[in-house]
């Protein structure tokens, strides 16, 4: 039981812990090299690594997908260690609109057209995404803002998601708390009296049981 | 239409949140209110008088600024919202 039990929070927290890391924003240090737009036509399982149409325009079963063509400087731990090495990496740019994730992201073709000035020239730049390169899905992370830099070498501080653990970690401490508030002042007491009733009503039964069997007592031969 | 549902979905949700914190803070109150009573009245058991110091207690809290304090539950969210589609949508 107890075993299960730790599998089960480690899988809960993988999962949750995954579920962060695809939605939040990351930074990543880049060279856009060009942009193109093609034509995809996605299956049941890619389709919800992928937002909708453009905002204010139709769903349709197939359209044209924006792409950023980037050369990306290699980092360990989640982009914390900048290394030297690049790799190729392909970003979608496409409207999040207003329900999920909830970047409010519109000005898709304006960042393609900012894409597209950055990679006339040879400048480094920072990319802000989320979601994952996934290439035997087809999976691209999304693109949401592109910001010209003077070198390569920067930190990048992610405000964001220290607001947001900061954020997080608060609303679980008040959630608990309000849960052992209502647990404490309205479903203890309950169960006090519970077993209060409880109590009385086997109290009633020892007696009624006992009245029975004295009155059974008195067919008994009596010795 | 997305903006129809996320407001009212928001709203719902919000809602939700509000009615939650109004109810636990007010609990809080009168948690608070009856261990008072209990410290000043030591080893008393007239229920009445702490009955009437607890609700009298809880009607003073109902008047006071803070339970209006919670109405932020709906202001913050859509504040951090604006500031988001500003920031994602200006360069």
């Amino acid at each position: 039981m107890h075993r299960l039990k730790i599998t089960f929070r480690v899988i809960a927290f993988t999962v949750f812990g995954l579920f962060l890391h695809y939605v939040l924003p990351q930074h990543d240090v880049v060279k856009i090299t060009s942009t193109e737009i093609i034509r995809t036509d996605f299956s049941g399982f890619n389709r919800i690594f992928y937002a909708q149409a453009d905002s204010g325009a139709v769903e349709q079963p197939t359209r044209d997908l924006r792409l950023i063509n980037t050369d990306k400087k290699k980092t360990f731990l989640l982009g914390f260690m900048p290394r030297d090495k690049t790799e190729v990496m392909v970003y979608r740019n496409e409207d999040t609109g207003w329900i999920w994730p909830p970047y409010f992201k519109f000005d898709s073709s304006d960042l393609q057209a900012e894409s597209a000035s950055v990679a006339r020239g040879d400048s480094w730049a920072v990319i802000t995404h989320y979601g994952w390169r996934v290439r035997w899905a087809s999976i691209y992370p999304n693109a949401i803002a592109v910001k010209l830099l003077d070198s390569p070498d920067v930190r990048v501080i992610p405000w964001f998601n220290i607001f947001f653990f900061g954020f997080l970690i608060v609303g679980i401490v008040f959630l608990r708390a309000m849960w052992m508030q209502f647990r404490e002042r309205s479903i203890d007491p309950l169960i006090d009296s519970a077993e209060d009733r409880f109590d009385e009503a086997s109290a009633d039964i020892a007696e009624q049981k006992g009245r029975v069997t004295r009155w059974l007592g008195t067919w008994k031969k009596k010795s | 239409m997305g903006f129809v549902r996320l407001v009212v979905f928001g709203f719902v949700g919000l809602s939700i949140l509000y009615l939650c914190i109004s109810v636990y803070s007010r609990s809080v109150r009168r948690e608070k209110l009856e261990k008072a009573w209990d410290e000043e009245n030591v080893g008393s058991d007239d229920l009445a008088a702490r009955n009437a110091y607890v609700e009298k207690g809880i009607a003073a809290y109902n008047n006071s600024f803070r339970p209006k304090l919670i109405g932020l539950v709906y202001v913050i969210p859509t504040v951090i919202v604006m500031v988001i589609v500003y920031t994602t949508n200006t360069n």
